[in-house]
């Protein structure tokens, strides 16, 4: 990783190097500050609200430790989705923080994420003649299959590993796919 | 609100904090709310809050499972092939009541110190186990796994969020997935 630049990069990195030790709720803005070298204050003004922090240092680890491959094809978001679980695995404790922060009630206007739209383009292309509504509910399926919030909810509450969420992640994939007509499947 | 506790081991003066935390949730808009306010709302003094709750993470799992126990309480289901109309009547209620859906999706995904992401679990295992009792482990772990997912206030987050879908569309297209899941069960039914 670059060395970060700016206040708000530092606030961010410095959390995720106290998340390494402590949760989320445990990380006060006072812990924050003296691990930064800045006042409590200086971090109010980047974040007002500590989900305005969440928000801000979810998609700072995305970046920085879960950056998604680029898919195209279905079984290239498969691979996609199992490498970041697998990443997810290796550092549950930021994946927590990735799951949680798409559970909060949005504090600004927020664009859909990156694997939406990368989604809702791969079946553009593998279903290019399905209904707008069909298309929208398979696109939504996928996208919350492939979720953080999905590998959190298998780890936490099924006590599954990688591999296993690997699996059920598949299996619904298929569920989700056989819906699609025959003749506008284009199956790689 | 006027929704009943649900659950016989609150106290009367823990229904009281959790139903003024709730409803302090609605009215600002967020979770951070002092215990000063919350106990003048349930006109308690503020110490009773603290002996009840000591930290701000218990009072707001307990919160979470009380809204989920009240506010968005399910019809039991007879039979896992009916859960599709469990979930899209759920996604009406997250829908109708915003802040506190999305309270209970946050603290259900924090990890070992969160709630339990899937309280329904045990009664899709009970119904899915007496219906459809051929599948193999790992068959089985992955339809109650999904339909789980599914019957949670995440999907309603995620649909809203990522799809801009407004109550009818999100109550849809969870209702739909799910019965994708089950299309993959719907003849192995035990005679």
């Amino acid at each position: 990783m670059e060395e970060p630049v700016d206040t708000a990069t530092a606030i961010l990195a410095s959390a995720a190097v106290l998340l390494r030790e402590r949760t989320f709720d445990d990380i006060s803005y006072r812990a924050l500050a003296d691990e930064v070298g800045i006042s409590e204050r200086t971090i109010y003004r980047q974040y007002p609200t500590r989900a305005h922090l969440l928000a801000a240092l979810s998609n700072w680890i995305e970046q920085a430790f879960f950056p998604l491959p680029p898919f195209v094809t279905v079984s290239d978001f498969r691979a996609a989705v199992h490498e970041r679980f697998r990443a997810f695995d290796a550092l549950p404790a930021y994946a927590y923080v990735g799951a949680r922060a798409s559970a909060i009630s949005p504090t600004l206007d927020i664009e859909p994420a990156y694997i939406t739209r990368a989604i809702e383009a791969m079946l553009d292309v593998a279903a290019p003649t399905l209904n707008r509504r069909d298309r929208r509910r398979i696109a939504a399926s996928l996208r919350y299959f492939s979720s953080a919030m999905f590998w959190a909810r298998l780890r936490t509450s099924f006590d599954l590993d990688a591999a296993e969420i690997c699996d059920a992640f598949d299996r619904a994939v298929d569920t989700v796919l056989a819906k699609l007509p025959d003749a506008t499947r284009v199956e790689p | 609100m006027t929704e009943p506790a649900a659950d016989p081991a609150l106290s009367g003066t823990q229904v009281a904090i959790l139903d003024a935390y709730a409803g302090l949730i609605e009215e600002l808009g967020s979770d951070d709310v002092s215990n000063r306010v919350i106990a003048r709302r349930a006109g308690i003094a503020e110490r009773t809050v603290f002996r009840n709750y000591p930290t701000r993470v218990d009072l707001l799992l307990a919160t979470a499972a009380w809204i989920e126990a009240t506010v968005f309480a399910r019809e039991e289901s007879h039979s896992i092939f009916d859960i599709p109309l469990a979930i899209r009547e759920a996604m009406q209620r997250y829908d109708a009541r915003p802040e506190l859906a999305h309270v209970v999706a946050e603290t259900a995904m924090r990890g070992v110190s969160g709630a339990a992401p899937s309280p329904g679990r045990a009664q899709l295992e009970r119904l899915l186990d007496a219906e459809v009792p051929s599948l193999d482990a790992a068959q089985r772990t992955a339809v109650i796994a999904a339909l789980s997912h599914l019957d949670s206030v995440g999907a309603w987050v995620t649909f809203r969020r990522e799809f801009a879908m407004d109550r009818r569309d999100i109550a849809d297209a969870a209702a739909w997935a799910a019965e994708a899941v089950l299309d993959s069960i719907r003849n192995r039914v035990a005679p």
